[in-house]
């Protein structure tokens, strides 16, 4: 299945502060603030290699985490739709 | 370059030194909270907020030098100011200089007093907004 592609914004734009299992990003263009909870951060940073859809970000992942969740793509599609909704990602 | 055991990905990716299971979770679990601050919305019209100095909580006050409130006839105490402050005024005393209108020997203890406001006094949401980028 080939979703939307999404982009993330670079790096720089985002300061991000990790608590306990939780990250607050700082977004510098919008000057919103956003609490994330994983797997949020975590697809920010497979975006952050390049624009993807879900089933790209997926593998991303992958090759990073042993990823837990029986409806994984749409579970990231989700979370896409979610931040591109705070404005963290964009669509393509 | 070193301390990572996995290094087949791309130059520069973010490559975790162990493998760690990242629990996807349901479709339906929401996973970002926005935080909206009321004072944000309020930086456009920095310029027109007010600050009076001091706050209605201590009409008749004077203003020491480092900000606090005294008694009148406090020695070196500046007076309580005719009117509010403008958002820009606070704005110029915060960054050391004087108003137009604002007695120099006074602007001091007037920056303190902005300073040291806080949540719930008067003027505070306004000297928030300063601190706020444009």
């Amino acid at each position: 299945m080939t979703g939307h592609r999404y982009i993330a914004d670079p790096e720089e734009c985002v300061q991000s502060v990790a608590l306990d299992g939780l990250s607050v990003l700082f977004h510098r263009p919008s000057g919103m603030t956003h609490i994330v909870a994983p797997p949020a951060p975590q697809i920010l940073e497979a975006l952050r290699l390049g624009p993807a859809d879900a089933g790209e970000v997926l593998a991303r992942m992958r090759a990073w985490y042993d990823l837990d969740g029986d409806e994984a793509a749409e579970a990231v599609e989700a979370r896409l739709e979610e931040l591109e909704a705070a404005g963290l990602v964009s669509r393509l | 370059m070193s301390g990572t055991d996995d290094k087949d990905s791309g130059a520069n990716a973010f490559v975790p030194s162990r493998r760690t299971v990242l629990a996807l979770g349901a479709a339906a679990a929401s996973t970002v909270v926005t935080i909206r601050p009321a004072l944000a919305q309020t930086a456009g019209s920095v310029l027109n907020c007010q600050i009076p100095v001091p706050g209605p909580h201590a009409a008749g006050s004077h203003i020491a030098q480092d900000g606090s409130l005294v008694p009148p006839g406090t020695p070196g105490a500046a007076p309580p100011m005719a009117r509010p402050l403008q958002g820009e005024e606070a704005r110029v005393l915060l960054r050391g200089s004087t108003p137009p209108g604002v007695d120099p020997q006074s602007a001091q203890a007037y920056a303190n007093y902005i300073r040291r406001l806080q949540a719930g006094m008067s003027g505070f949401t306004c000297y928030a907004s300063l601190q706020l980028p444009r």
